[in-house]
């Protein structure tokens, strides 16, 4: 009984190994012998090769006299076939010692092959030890622990848990375990009930948080089958995708981001104003770690002299609109992932429209007027601004929000009341930048906004980061919120009244 | 060989950049998996096995074709294998006259995880990637990857 499935009808690579045996005038007939991948390092990696003899015992002796180190593998010291590999002339296994002696012939094959045995063999001897040892307790019994302040895991693989689990279990993969569990279980006297599908791997799993020091772990028996059957409830957890496992496979070895992490990613939305140099990075790396749906704001058009720095665009999409080119390039990156896209000018006439709902905003703009209303409008809204700016070699990088439940911090406004003259704040196109700059301050603010989302680390509130590409200088400032700002001051009421920014911005640059 | 014992990968590591050797990796795309999960399925309470054929590239081996092959324990079935020596020479004939090499070998674990046991590994062959595909009261869990290296198995990585 062999069964068979193949994926692709074969299409043959070239072989190169030798299929003919030598010419030559040798006396005695060369048969080819098959080496088995754990062999060839004896045979300089050569799967055949070639050697002469009358007898399958007369081709081996000068198999092994060729190649030293086969011998002890296939042979025992008095000549036999070892019992863990298997021999066979042509289709004929070579079992006894008189086997070996058959006749050979010219172009004969003789494949060694290992045995290949194995099994889960000490199982049940140690699921016999390990019962005695770990209390079991039924559906119910776990229900009603979980529901006095017992800590129900469900240690079943990302699929199976897609179908349903136990409601309000904590769900981490047996293979994460032992990484995992301190993060639900800080204290080592937490009381745990742990389950599989079956009873077999939570109990296994009970065993090794046991040498991790939990004393008081139980295992259910009969597993999430008969926790279902009981009629215990259920729920069907948000979980990730197998190809979503794949792509963000090294994030979901990451503590700080895992399974739930990669969820509240995917269930992120960040609002992207601009789709230029700070955008560009900002945008690819966020559409790559799977933040769920990006909007985009950009009413220009793509130039040539945008893609020194503005790696969204390419050589091709000069002359289409940016946002187009943007949402082009993100879904050929992650498909998972929703673009929406607003060939607008921000304004204080569609900035309400255009920037509500979203849960961080990534400032890229290149102008004053757009930085102001980015500001004011995340004032109201209570939403991270992260802002990013950059001018030929330096850059800086800032998280303003007033809005933070944990810790308020500065508006943009409070570290500039109003825009500097135009002389002392050149755009890109006037002054130049160097092209990788806004590489280095974009990621950054992807970085900060990642972790905003994630809710971890310390986001730079109330911090500004300055970074110097000359000297290769990170420097941090301290920003204050100033109490008497207009954006986001003692005075100004919940919602800072939307101005004429473009008037506001060349008027106080005039 | 099948599983290139230096292969190793340039990665950027928490202290700057370093040299990472990352666990080897075995292309064993979905459609097979899914494959091997129904054969281990239809044969528990046993212990299913069989051949994995493949290329091995220099990007890493990729299996093409797996194969069913008769576990020889029959007594001991639940616990134990032995893959039928007749089913891996014709895998072997099969895979060289396409081009390819059997790359390894898998087998189920019925109600135990997918992970090597004592008997898994005095029996084993370096060179060759160990698939375990657990079965868990007569459902298929988790396909995992094993390699023997130095006498101990070090988990490895499957990919599409």
């Amino acid at each position: 009984m062999t069964t068979s499935a193949r994926l692709h009808p074969a299409e043959a690579p070239a072989s190169h190994e030798h299929t003919q045996p030598p010419e030559g005038g040798a006396e005695q007939p060369v048969i080819r012998v098959r080496i088995p991948t754990p062999l060839r390092t004896h045979t300089g990696g050569q799967a055949e090769v070639h050697v002469s003899g009358a007898t399958v015992r007369e081709a081996l002796g000068n198999l092994v006299s060729e190649y030293g180190g086969i011998e002890e593998a296939i042979l025992t010291p008095e000549g036999s076939r070892r019992r863990f590999v298997n021999l066979f002339l042509g289709d004929r296994s070579l079992r006894t010692d008189e086997d070996l002696d058959a006749p050979v012939s010219e172009g004969d094959v003789i494949a060694i092959l290992p045995a290949v045995a194995g099994g889960s063999a000490a199982r049940d001897s140690r699921l016999a030890e390990l019962r005695s040892e770990i209390p079991e307790v039924t559906p119910r019994e776990a229900y009603d622990l979980q529901r006095s302040g017992a800590l129900l895991v469900d240690v079943r693989e990302p699929d199976e848990v897609a179908g349903g689990s136990p409601q309000e279990a904590r769900r981490i993969v047996r293979g994460f375990l032992e990484l995992q569990i301190e993060e639900h279980a800080a204290d080592l006297g937490t009381p745990l009930v742990l389950l599989c599908a079956g009873g077999i791997r939570s109990l296994l799993a009970a065993d090794d948080l046991r040498r991790l020091g939990y004393h008081d772990v139980r295992s259910v028996l009969g597993g999430f089958d008969r926790w279902k059957r009981d009629g215990l409830p259920v729920e069907e957890p948000e979980a990730l995708g197998s190809t979503e496992r794949e792509r963000y496979s090294r994030h979901l070895l990451i503590p700080e981001v895992g399974e739930s992490g990669q969820l509240a990613l995917r269930r992120s939305s960040v609002l992207l104003v601009g789709a230029g140099g700070l955008g560009s990075p900002a945008a690819l790396y966020l559409a790559a770690a799977g933040v769920g749906t990006l909007g985009i704001i950009d009413d220009d058009v793509v130039d040539r002299s945008n893609l020194q720095r503005q790696i969204l665009h390419t050589d091709a999409g000069v002359g289409t609109p940016k946002v187009e080119s943007a949402r082009e390039r993100l879904l050929a990156l992650n498909p998972d992932i929703e673009v929406r896209t607003f060939r607008e000018r921000l304004s204080s006439e569609n900035a309400e429209r255009l920037m509500a709902g979203y849960d961080v905003v990534v400032d890229g703009s290149d102008n004053f007027a757009t930085r102001y209303l980015v500001n004011d409008m995340c004032v109201r809204f209570r939403i991270p601004n992260v802002h990013g700016s950059i001018y030929r070699f330096e850059g800086q990088v800032s998280v303003f929000w007033p809005g933070s439940p944990e810790s308020p911090g500065p508006c943009y406004r409070c570290l500039y009341p109003e825009p500097p003259p135009p002389e002392l704040a050149p755009s890109c196109a006037e002054a130049g930048v160097l092209g990788l700059l806004p590489g280095v301050v974009g990621t950054l603010e992807a970085v900060e906004t990642v972790k905003l989302l994630l809710n971890v680390g310390e986001p730079l509130v109330g911090k500004l980061l300055h970074y110097d590409a000359l000297t290769t200088e990170f420097t941090t400032f301290k920003v204050e919120p100033d109490p008497g700002c207009d954006g986001c001051g003692d005075h100004v009421g919940s919602a800072p009244f939307l101005i004429d920014y473009e008037a506001f911005c060349t008027v106080s640059a005039a | 060989m099948v599983f290139d014992n230096d292969s190793s990968d340039l990665e950027c590591g928490p202290g700057g950049v370093q040299t990472a050797r990352r666990a080897p990796r075995l292309r064993l795309p979905r459609e097979l998996r899914a494959i091997l999960r129904g054969w281990a399925e239809a044969g528990y309470p046993d212990e299913t096995c069989g051949l994995l054929i493949g290329e091995s590239n220099p990007a890493g081996p990729a299996v093409r074709e797996v194969r069913r092959a008769e576990n020889l324990e029959r007594s001991r079935a639940a616990s134990r294998y032995f893959l039928d020596p007749a089913a891996f020479l014709d895998a072997d004939r099969d895979a060289r006259e396409g081009g390819l090499e059997v790359l390894g070998f898998w087998h189920s674990h019925p109600d135990s995880p997918a992970s090597p046991s004592e008997t898994d590994r005095t029996r084993a062959w370096e060179g060759y990637g160990y698939v375990i595909v657990s079965v868990d009261a007569g459902r298929a869990t988790e396909v995992r990857l094993w390699r023997l290296e130095s006498g101990t198995f070090q988990e490895g990585e499957i990919g599409e």
